[in-house]
């Protein structure tokens, strides 16, 4: 596939996330940050955020699955996520991550754990995408192109 | 790079002449730009907020939590900058403004502020940052001495705030 089929296969991606609201405007201020002095910014940041991320979840498992559950810790762990979530963008799984903080405020252990299910599934479906975006990135660089910004209308 | 076959710990070598001269000038050049203390518990935060501020030519120094922060600016002992005797070089560096995380472990956002003005560093503006919109919270920073209450994800357009604040505390003959 030459660069530019694979610079516009990139574009239609990233937009569908921000379409699909995986990503809101605060991962373009990411994107704008990333400079020739610091080329690889945005997967720095974005690799911090899954390692972050994974502490957290399995954190928050640990937490749910305690026979008394410390729903100030779980709260604790939450707001992690969803200040980390929202720093980098991710969109869906702040949302996720703004409900189940209401559940730990009810101390409903259903609804928690299922929150945590759903957060988690936000959590995956937005790796794997960034992941594939980045790989994109990554092959058109290989073959001698360059990233285009994209332009968003809304 | 030779790798080292001593068992010893390497000394620096005494810089030559010339070297010394060029770290003065670096230093120099250091001084001139305005130096901000950011304190987050959040690695991501420190590295959004580090790449911000660098964006805007400020020399950043960035530490995980309240207590280092206030170890950084010699207040742990409740001594005085001048009086505590540290190993850190940086100790005599000035600090232009300091931007703080309000919920954080330990020594909280808020805890900072006030021991930062209650201390010598009282003059130095201090801008607190949240995820959350809480108006009490706000105001609570702003009486307790904050220059400003700024929300979280920071953007690129905030920085003409940041850059405000840095510019009113230049120093006045």
């Amino acid at each position: 596939m030459e660069v530019g089929q694979m610079q516009r296969r990139l574009v239609d991606y990233t937009k569908s996330l921000f379409m699909e609201g995986f990503l809101d405007a605060q991962f373009l201020q990411l994107q704008q940050l990333q400079d020739e002095s610091n080329p690889d910014f945005v997967v720095e940041v974005v690799s911090l955020f899954f390692d972050d991320s994974e502490k957290l979840l399995n954190d928050l498992t640990m937490a749910l699955d305690q026979p008394s559950v410390d729903f100030k810790k779980v709260d604790a762990h939450v707001h992690q996520l969803k200040g980390s979530s929202s720093s980098i963008g991710a969109q869906r799984v702040k949302n996720a991550c703004i409900a189940f903080r209401s559940f730990c405020e009810e101390q409903n252990i259903d609804a928690t754990l299922r929150c945590l299910q759903q957060v988690k599934q936000e959590y995956y479906l937005v790796k794997n995408k960034l992941e594939t975006m980045l790989r994109l990135e990554q092959q058109i660089v290989a073959a001698g192109g360059s990233i285009p910004m994209i332009e968003l209308g809304f | 790079m030779e790798l080292m076959k001593s068992e010893n710990i390497v000394q620096d070598r005494q810089p030559q002449p010339q070297e010394e001269e060029e770290i003065m000038q670096q230093e120099e050049e250091e001084e001139q730009r305005f130096h901000v203390l950011a304190v987050d518990d959040s690695v991501i935060d420190r590295k959004l907020l580090e790449k911000l501020l660098k964006a805007s030519s400020y020399q950043v120094t960035c530490v995980e939590s309240g207590e280092k922060a206030l170890e950084y600016l010699g207040l742990l002992h409740h001594s005085s900058p001048a009086s505590s005797s540290s190993q850190h070089h940086h100790q005599g560096h000035k600090v232009n403004l300091i931007m703080t995380d309000f919920s954080m472990p330990g020594t909280s956002g808020y805890d900072l502020l006030k021991r930062i003005k209650g201390s010598s560093w009282k003059d130095v503006p201090v801008v607190v940052m949240s995820s959350e919109n809480v108006p009490s919270r706000i105001s609570m920073c702003l009486e307790g001495g904050a220059e400003e209450f700024m929300l979280k994800p920071l953007q690129l357009s905030d920085l003409h705030k940041i850059q405000a604040h840095l510019l009113k505390s230049l120093p006045h003959s």
